[in-house]
């Protein structure tokens, strides 16, 4: 089943997951705390500016996503128009090396929503602790660049 | 999460209405107020300012209250994902209605100041139709089932209006039960069966002091409890024995307090109080929940919670109880 150009194939799979499992997860998170930022602001309009922030934050899994997929694509030249040939062992590494973001960030993703959801309501009783809702959810954040980190070291750990 | 997460909205405005239910601070300024006009200007300042303006006079203030149930039943239906769930609550109010009929159609006298028009899941017309025709076939199943027995009873034996209120009471528990039985929500289910265990008790108490029998009050007892009193409790056994077997419930600590002044002055309001705020108790463990139907139920239950306090505060200032004695029927507040 896997001949010699199926390396380039796993590559490309690898790509496509990281930004769309990651896209999934913060689709779902942005999603979530938009509703509940909806709830707030259309009783207390004063409270956009505070829960846009909170909304925006599990946004960032999905650009994370992005960019290890754009890197994997630069690195087995389908960016610049000159197609390396891979391995099968190469191609594997690069799809290994996509899934801790692709992975971390779905499910990261979707927990910093939910602790954003709870900022929103914070900010929606108390206004002035919007910035302890925002730390609360950024703490998620950790865990999307830890994956994050990873799965760019490990992209550029594999020789071409 | 997907599937809750239709609730992001509706929390999200109950969490802004809740900032603004009345405070404890609040409540107590209208209980230190000099009068029931004074008390009354407290709530100038909250979200029944709006009526303030069309009242006329104090003891009209019913309206008020009645206006601002009103309001919330309206706008949590429009706001909730699942009407079902306010219509769990707004049942109530469709057999408080069904009671005034039944009385005013059979001791012709009319007191319509009594229906409570637009809260209840059934239009008034359809139950004024349903009483006055004795068709009864487009009701609930239970309601249904209940308001043909009635009326077949008073063709036999004639009208007894403590009858109307038993079998309506049984119908609609039995309905709830129900209800409570096929959402399996977990938080709905411990309110509502807390709910009838403590008013099932407070009718063993009553039950007991007024030495009815056995069947009497296997009657009157209401379904979709946790506590099967019958078996548990004997009207002859004298009330340490009752507190005893009543020990290792949850209840334990309302009933032992309750029923000390209960043998003292012979009134269970003392009792209401603490089972109130028992339930308050489970009621607020909705504010841990960040998505789900619980924050939205709380949100209805401490506003009729919150209704009822201004109730007693104003018949009290109205008939100028003392501060201490209207602080002492004050139940908790939500917030």
């Amino acid at each position: 089943m896997f001949g010699l150009e199926s390396g380039i194939v796993l590559a490309v799979i690898g790509a496509a997951l990281a930004v769309l499992l990651a896209g999934i997860g913060s689709a779902i998170g942005v999603g979530t705390v938009g509703q509940a930022a909806a709830g707030v602001v259309s009783e207390d309009p004063d409270k956009f500016g505070s829960t846009l922030i909170l909304q925006a934050l599990p946004g960032t899994q999905g650009i994370y996503g992005l960019l290890v997929g754009f890197l994997i694509l630069l690195r087995i030249g389908f960016i610049g128009g000159s197609p390396v040939a891979l391995t099968v062992e190469q191609g594997w590494s690069f799809f290994f090396a996509a899934l801790p973001i692709a992975i971390g960030g779905l499910i990261s993703a979707i927990y910093q929503g939910k602790t954003a959801v709870s900022g929103v309501y914070l900010v929606a009783k108390r206004a002035e602790e919007s910035g302890k809702a925002i730390i609360f959810a950024v703490m998620v954040e950790t865990y999307a660049v830890l994956a994050l980190l990873m799965s760019i070291m490990m992209l550029f750990g594999v020789r071409v | 999460m997907l599937n809750v997460d239709r609730y992001a909205y509706a929390v999200g405005r109950i969490k802004v209405m809740e900032t603004r239910l009345l405070d404890r601070d609040r409540i107590e300024r209208m209980v230190e107020a000099k009068s029931a006009e004074e008390a009354l200007k407290v709530l100038s300042e909250s979200e029944y300012s709006d009526y303030l303006a069309e009242l006329a006079d104090v003891h009209e203030y019913e309206k008020i209250l009645s206006a601002e149930l009103l309001r919330i039943y309206r706008e949590l239906r429009l706001l909730s994902p699942e009407e079902k769930i306010i219509a769990f609550f707004a049942r109530k109010y469709d057999y408080h209605n069904l009671k005034v009929l039944f009385k005013a159609a059979h001791l012709k006298e009319q007191r319509p100041e009594l229906l409570l028009p637009g809260l209840g899941n059934i239009p008034l017309e359809e139950l004024v139709r349903a009483v006055s025709e004795n068709d009864f076939r487009n009701l609930p199943l239970r309601m249904q089932e209940a308001a043909q027995k009635l009326v077949a009873k008073f063709a036999e034996d004639g009208f007894d209006p403590q009858l109307v209120d038993l079998w309506l009471d049984q119908a609609l528990y039995a309905e709830l039960a129900d209800d409570v039985r096929k959402r399996k929500n977990k938080y709905l289910r411990d309110y509502f069966t807390s709910l009838v265990d403590l008013t099932n008790i407070k009718t063993f108490l009553r039950v007991r002091r007024l030495q009815r029998s056995k069947n009497f009050l296997a009657a009157v007892l209401l379904p979709g409890g946790s506590l099967d009193l019958l078996t548990m409790l004997d009207l002859s056994d004298p009330l340490e024995v009752i507190l005893d077997r009543l020990a290792s419930t949850p209840y334990a600590q309302v009933v032992a307090e309750g029923v000390q002044l209960f043998q003292q002055t012979d009134t269970l309001t003392r009792y209401e109080k603490l089972a109130d705020n028992f339930l308050l108790e489970r009621v607020r463990q909705a504010k841990y929940v960040t998505l789900g139907p619980e924050p939205v139920i709380g949100y209805l239950l401490a506003k009729e919670n919150e209704i009822k306090i201004i109730r007693i505060v104003l018949t009290g200032k109205i008939n100028r109880l003392p501060v201490e004695e209207i602080r002492e029927r004050l139940r908790d507040v939500y917030v």
